[in-house]
């Protein structure tokens, strides 16, 4: 950590920290930290977003480390409790983690190991699909390094970086220059498919608007062009967009040097999900006929790719990991959160850095109210509201060292601004798991 | 053999013992002390069920075994009856025999089936004969008939055998599918025989094309008369005009083989 004492308050200076407010996970960050105060002053080179993250992570010292049934607790009784909670359950699971370091994710998985429980990461309602569909039909991957440096074709699918991820084009994919891209933006094409203009559309120089729901069969009309293959009159129907438009997209991505396809939740969540995420990678394959195409989604949380990659080199599988049976198993639909809770099977909640009460579907929220819940959190939420053992927790990246996984799989390292009297989410976790460790043995 | 559901589970019941080829042979007794997974828990069957007669090749459950999984797992011959709901992967790998189930079931019904029938009498969910996550092959043979209705991807690459729904199926049905034969009396959803190499998948319903499929004719196919009297006999509702009516064919998906066909009841 590089910190320079400033004079006139009681302040440091933080170099190259890192941002864990979205997948990009900038680590150019310039913090002006008020020690008197416990909070961030100035964030250089920070998005607006990730302004707004350093900013409003002020710590609140008066609220209480943890609460047992709303009343204050220590945290060894509220370690105890939820101990209890959890052995005892039949079927507990752990939910969220994309919002908290490898490390934690890691212990994470121990503890549900530990108490043969079900544990998903928020993929399973956002990128989920994204990790089915490569299972299926593989990855042609590549990092954003290499994207600065190499592409001169970047597509944006049914996403909205300018506005999520406002670094993604600036500081990486379309402005920059690179070792083979001399001239940055001039020398790059920028392509938004999207079913409606968004703020990316005003840096893209073709837009290419489709209908609601028509994506798989827009992916298929491309992969039929790049294949050689005869295409049905009816896509400009289906799709809304004109055949000419399709046969220059085609013929654009299939003559560049390199190309990337950016997605989103527009693949994600619509209907066709993990068929339109694998049809976008099957388009890249094919593609890779003709140059070289690579594929990337835009992923959201600061560290919801480490959740996917902790869960997959600790247990096979990138999300939607049952214990029940003392080995993993994987199974979306099935021990995913949401259909679990509709469904009523679970008996017991461990929610870490996430807050499923404020985004899940209603019956969900019902069930998740039943049973009892066990809440990591550095703010009060609302699933902290109805937890049986709410924890408060430090922020990661702000108060927490640890490693965060970008969206493109690379590992980088935090460098935390000032201290927490509230413990991280390791700190919990590890004599959570030493205490469910010693109640099995039992 | 008659095995009663008298204390409900709370949570999955995971129950792959459970099935006339498992059975077969044990007493009363020690069908009671088989074990069972409740949720992360190893319990007895008989904590749940009470099991009364003689296994001879027939086996009959009844009750709202909406939390019990697995039932009929590798099954190779015989009969269980169920009335009730079933839960997820009825008749996993199971290669002979029948399962009726006088009910609705959840997702999974006939994952990896190589052999025998299941006879859903009520609704299917997701998945009805589909194939198992990141594998090619899916069903490999036998008969999966759904009386009423099932979600998406019914037959994902199916590879033989003979998947039927007397009601509607969701999206992408005969998905990646690499033989055999789907028949849909009702309405189809979206995105039909995505990705197809071969097989047939016959509706009675118009249904939006896919751009990577081609209409081919419009024609009598002879061969659908046996199906479609064969479906009769097995208690589906068939009117007489299918049998002899006009179908529109068309050919997919051309980002695969293209050797595929949809079957689309015309006039």
């Amino acid at each position: 950590m590089d910190k320079n004492t400033a004079t006139e308050k009681n302040t440091t200076i933080i170099k190259n920290a890192t941002c864990t407010f979205c997948g990009c996970v900038c680590d150019d960050m310039e913090l002006t930290v008020d020690l008197d105060e416990k909070c961030i002053i100035k964030s250089k080179n920070a998005c607006v977003l990730g302004k707004a993250w350093f900013s409003e992570h002020s710590v609140d010292e008066s609220r209480p480390v943890a609460l047992i049934d709303g009343k204050e607790a220590s945290l060894e009784d509220a370690i105890e409790e939820a101990a209890q909670i959890l052995v005892n359950a039949r079927f507990p699971i752990i939910y969220g983690l994309s919002d908290t370091t490898s490390e934690a994710q890691r212990q994470a998985v121990a503890m549900a190991d530990y108490l043969s429980a079900n544990i998903d990461s928020t993929s399973s309602v956002c990128h989920g699909p994204t990790g089915m569909g490569l299972q299926g039909v593989g990855e042609p991957t590549t990092t954003l390094g290499e994207v600065k440096n190499r592409a001169d074709m970047v597509v944006y699918w049914g996403c909205n970086p300018t506005d999520c991820h406002p670094r993604l084009s600036t500081h990486f994919t379309v402005m920059p220059k690179g070792m083979y891209i001399p001239n940055g933006r001039k020398d790059r094409t920028v392509i938004n498919v999207d079913i409606r203009s968004t703020s990316t559309t005003n840096i893209a120089d073709l837009f290419v608007q489709l209908k609601p729901g028509s994506d798989y069969e827009l992916l298929s009309a491309l992969r039929s062009i790049s294949r050689g293959r005869r295409l049905n009159p009816s896509i400009e129907e289906q799709t809304g967009v004109p055949m000419a438009t399709i046969e220059d997209v085609a013929h654009r991505l299939m003559s560049c040097n390199y190309g990337i396809l950016f997605f989103g939740m527009g693949l994600t969540m619509t209907r066709g999900r993990h068929y339109n995420t694998g049809a976008l990678h099957l388009l890249a394959a094919d593609l890779n006929e003709h140059t070289h195409f690579v594929v990337k989604p835009a992923r959201g949380h600061g560290n919801v790719t480490g959740a996917d990659t902790v869960m997959s080199w600790q247990t096979g599988y990138p999300f939607g990991v049952n214990f029940n049976r003392g080995y993993p198993r994987h199974e979306p639909g099935e021990f995913t959160t949401t259909d679990i809770l509709v469904r009523g099977e679970a008996d017991a909640a461990c929610i870490i850095a996430s807050d499923p009460i404020a985004n899940f579907a209603r019956p969900a929220i019902e069930h998740l109210k039943k049973i009892p819940v066990i809440s990591f959190d550095p703010k009060p939420t609302p699933t902290s509201q109805i937890a049986r053992v709410a924890l408060t927790t430090a922020c990661y990246g702000i108060n927490v060292p640890g490693t965060v996984y970008r969206m493109d799989d690379i590992p980088i390292p935090l460098r935390p601004a000032f201290e927490s009297p509230f413990p991280s989410d390791l700190d919990i976790l590890k004599p959570l798991t030493e205490r469910i460790r010693e109640l099995k043995a039992h | 053999m008659k095995l009663t559901l008298h204390t409900a589970p709370e949570v999955p019941l995971e129950a792959e013992v459970i099935g006339p080829t498992s059975l077969n042979g044990l007493t009363e007794a020690e069908v009671s002390a088989l074990t069972v997974h409740h949720g992360n828990r190893k319990e007895a069957l008989g904590e749940f069920f009470t099991v009364t007669g003689k296994m001879n090749g027939r086996l009959e459950l009844e009750g709202d075994l909406s939390f019990v999984k697995l039932l009929g797992k590798g099954m190779s011959g015989g009969q269980m009856i169920i009335d009730g709901n079933v839960s997820g992967h009825l008749g996993v790998g199971m290669s002979g025999g029948r399962i009726v189930v006088n009910g609705n079931a959840q997702d999974w019904v006939g994952e990896d089936m190589k052999g025998g029938s299941i006879i859903i009498k009520g609704n299917a969910g997701h998945m009805v004969g589909c194939v198992v996550r990141g594998a090619e092959v899916g069903m490999q043979g036998g008969e999966i008939i759904v009386h009423g209705n099932c979600k998406n991807e019914a037959g994902g690459g199916l590879r033989r055998g003979l998947i039927a729904i007397g009601g509607n199926s969701g999206d992408f049905t005969g998905l990646n599918m690499l033989a055999g034969s789907i028949f849909v009396l009702g309405e189809m959803g979206i995105r039909t025989g995505a990705g197809m190499k071969r097989g047939s998948i016959v509706s009675m319903k118009p249904a939006q094309m896919l751009p990577t499929f081609s209409y081919s004719c419009t024609y009598q196919p002879i061969f659908l008369r046996f199906y479609l009297n064969y479906l009769r006999e097995l208690g589906l509702v068939i009117d007489d005009a299918w049998l002899t009516g006009s179908y529109q064919r068309w050919c997919g998906d051309s980002i695969e083989l293209n050797k595929g066909e949809i079957l689309l009841y015309h006039s």
